[in-house]
């Protein structure tokens, strides 16, 4: 048994074109792992950027693993929503990164993607809002069927985690 | 005997502590140094406080004909323990002047402690942490020599803290929950909330400096020692413990100039050593026990691999791609494994992203996919020549677009070797893409899209077909285009990491490693040799009639007896 902790924050956000926005993230691991402790998945607060685009969550991350194998090594998915004034949500980006494999404290920036729809859909979204989402949010860390989605860029998140990792090392495992 | 080495840091020293604070044992001695009068009358009238003290030994003063009992006092303190001074033993004798419990409580005390012969102390006395001197202390401490120094905001709040510490409230967690922000914060959540909330305790170790036997006058006690508790176990001393250094020394004011000096010992009795003892043990079964529960959820095993064989782990993502003349842009990438490298079956070595319609970031349009890709592959090295390069599994990619009208184009070839040391990577690809001269396929590119592409994706590195001395790609034109950033996160396994007597961070380079595979594997080969062979005999001594076994078991034995032999003529028949 080997051990993982991931221990960080989400930082905010950049890059968007809307303006107060949350996020909703989750680890997803492979069946040799186990989360021994944290919360594998959460919400931001809104925020709503004041000056520049950033918008800032400091959400913190803490989770702690222990793991058979090597195979399935934690994923970590985003979706971005944006709310408006009015209290309705919509999709801003889907995001994804691999949590880090070495220890130490990584600043990661995780750049993310919305789906386009047909022009029609894209005109509406630019005046009333609203615009296609995921039917099953597992696409975002599977790459097996994303090339039937055509997509947008959107902004990046900004995240900072640091590994901490336990007795890899005595099963052979360089990291 | 005025001691030259004074000890002018009085600044406060912070210990900390996991033991209870009521263990906390203080001894504090006080010494005059100099004095400029003799009181001789003042010895008649002081007759009855001249109370032989427990901890007191007069043969350490060395200032002769002085009184001793005057000169020096050393006293032990605990934790909050009130030793009364002359000015509060007159206070509060006459019950008339007690108003609060507590001063009550003082009186009982002391008419308890005259009952009892006097109290023990005469010049050294303390102020706990209830008395009324440490919340005076705190608020109207002077930091500045301005005349009229007004405490601000923050020292009210900050003497609050106190204050809800005697009256303390409850404040929960769960209370938070239900509720995250309050919208009309009452003044008492103000107060708890607006500064920092650490219940502090505090007590002094005062000293009543004032001439002998004019004690009890309130300005000429003087605040030795300042102990400050928080409920984590920070004890902070103000100043810090003389242990070895000098003593303090306090010059008074006033016409008479009298220096006294003093020393503060931390004199609490240490934790036996079978308790330390017994207290490691605890936490130790405690540990183990967790540790224990941790791994009875888990399971203690660990997929390994096969001794000789080098497992390379590639956690991928295609991060974004960047500077290309079209938008919609999508990347198909492939993953190549050389010689000797495996992959398991299930595995994908290719990908397609989607297609992502590009934004402008500063001069570029990028194109965001954060597309996931892992690639789990394991090395054996088989030949054991040792002069054949290990070589390196590579990742050719192409971009390409794809626009409303489904006319698609090459946007740029690439090709990346997979990093070789584990760790975190990011790396930007340029591209190219091959043009032909002439205006008429970029004419053709531009209207109706296509144009020429790669026959064959290794032709980005070293053609598959590729067989001579040089490469030469004379006479192939191309054209600069954008880049695509990847992210590796790469982990190497091997059962050679394991027992390499080097230290963890000295690591040795993959070609060391490489050719230890080699000696490890030719080890392994001839072992496995050794087992067909074996096999082989057992099967073909079964297929023989049983006469000609027991005619041929004495020979089967000789056999058996020499295995290793017989192994390597096994080999050599294979």
């Amino acid at each position: 048994m080997a051990e993982v902790h991931v221990i960080g924050q989400i930082i905010g956000a950049k890059g968007f074109s809307e303006s107060s926005l949350f996020c909703k993230w989750g680890i997803h691991t492979g069946g040799a792992w186990k989360l021994l402790s944290g919360i594998r998945e959460g919400q931001t607060q809104v925020d709503t950027p004041q000056l520049g685009d950033m918008a800032y969550w400091a959400h913190p991350i803490d989770l702690h693993f222990a793991t058979k194998g090597l195979q399935g090594w934690p994923r970590l998915h985003l979706q971005v929503w944006s709310q408006d004034s009015f209290g309705r949500c919509q999709l801003a980006g889907y995001g994804f990164c691999h949590v880090p494999s070495s220890p130490g404290t990584h600043s990661i920036e995780c750049v993310t993607w919305r789906p386009l729809g047909g022009w029609r859909e894209q005109l509406a979204r630019a005046f009333v809002g609203g615009g296609p989402q995921l039917l099953h949010s597992d696409v975002v860390y599977s790459g097996a069927d994303r090339y039937r989605l055509h997509t947008a860029s959107a902004g990046t998140v900004y995240m900072e985690l640091n590994l901490i990792l336990r007795n890899f090392g005595r099963y052979g495992v360089e990291c | 005997m005025a001691d030259p080495s004074w000890n002018t840091d009085t600044g406060e020293a912070v210990y900390r502590s996991r033991d209870p604070v009521r263990n906390l044992r203080l001894r504090v001695h006080l010494q005059r140094i100099t004095s400029s009068t003799f009181l001789y009358q003042s010895a008649t009238q002081l007759g009855d406080d001249l109370i032989n003290l427990a901890t007191f030994n007069p043969h350490t003063s060395a200032s002769g004909h002085r009184r001793d009992e005057e000169e020096e006092e050393e006293v032990v303190i605990g934790w909050q323990e009130k030793l009364f001074s002359q000015f509060e033993v007159d206070l509060y004798q006459n019950e008339s002047a007690c108003q609060t419990p507590l001063d009550h409580q003082y009186h009982q005390e002391i008419l308890e402690l005259e009952a009892s012969g006097g109290r023990k102390n005469r010049r050294i006395f303390t102020y706990t942490d209830s008395d009324r001197y440490t919340n005076l202390e705190e608020h109207f401490q002077k930091m500045t020599t301005s005349e009229n120094e007004v405490p601000s905001f923050l020292v009210e709040r900050m003497a609050n803290v106190r204050r809800r510490r005697q009256d303390r409230t409850s404040r929960e967690g769960s209370l938070l929950k239900s509720r995250i922000i309050t919208w009309r914060p009452t003044e008492e959540f103000i107060r708890n909330n607006h500064v920092i909330n650490t219940p502090l305790q505090t007590m002094y170790i005062m000293a009543d400096l004032g001439p002998y036997g004019k004690l009890g006058q309130k300005n000429y006690e003087q605040v030795l020692c300042t102990l400050k508790v928080d409920s984590n176990g920070v004890i902070t001393v103000k100043p810090d413990f003389t242990d070895n250094k000098g003593p303090y020394r306090i010059e008074m004011e006033g016409e008479k100039q009298e220096v006294w000096k003093y020393t503060i010992d931390n004199v609490s009795s240490p934790a036996q050593r079978e308790e330390e003892e017994r207290e490691q043990r605890v936490f130790k079964d405690l540990y183990d026990r967790h540790k224990e529960y941790l791994s009875s959820l888990v399971g203690s095993d660990f997929e390994m691999t096969i001794p000789g064989s080098l497992r390379f782990f590639v956690n991928g993502e295609v991060v974004s791609a960047q500077g290309y003349e079209y938008d919609s842009l999508y990347v198909h990438f492939q993953l190549e494994l050389p010689d000797n490298w495996l992959s398991p079956p299930h595995q994908q070595l290719s990908g397609i992203t989607q297609t992502c319609v590009t934004k402008s970031l500063g001069m570029d349009n990028v194109a965001y996919f954060s597309y996931p890709f892992t690639f789990e592959m394991s090395f054996f090295h088989e030949d054991a020549s040792p002069d054949s390069l290990p070589q390196w599994p590579v990742l050719y990619f192409e971009v390409i677009s794809l626009d409303f009208w489904q006319r698609y184009r090459i946007e740029g070839y690439g090709s990346i070797v997979l990093p070789s040391t584990p760790g975190t990577h990011t790396l930007t690809i340029s591209t190219w893409r091959p043009v032909e001269l002439g205006t008429v396929s970029e004419l053709r590119r531009f209207f109706i899209g296509g144009s020429l592409e790669l026959e064959d994706l290794s032709y980005v590195r070293i053609p598959g077909t590729f067989q001579g001395r040089r490469l030469s790609r004379f006479g192939f034109r191309t054209k600069t285009t954008g880049s695509v950033t990847f992210r590796f996160h790469c982990l190497l396994q091997s059962r050679a990491f394991l027992d390499s007597s080097l230290p963890w961070r000295k690591r040795q380079s993959v070609m060391d490693l490489m050719g230890r595979f080699s000696q490890q594997s030719s080890i392994i080969n001839v072992m496995e040799a050794f087992q067909r062979a074996r096999r082989r005999m057992q099967e073909a001594r079964e297929s023989l009639p049983q006469d000609l076994v027991s005619a041929a078991s004495t020979t089967n034995l000789l056999a058996s007896s020499s295995p290793r032999h017989r192994a390597f003529q096994g080999q050599g028949s294979l």
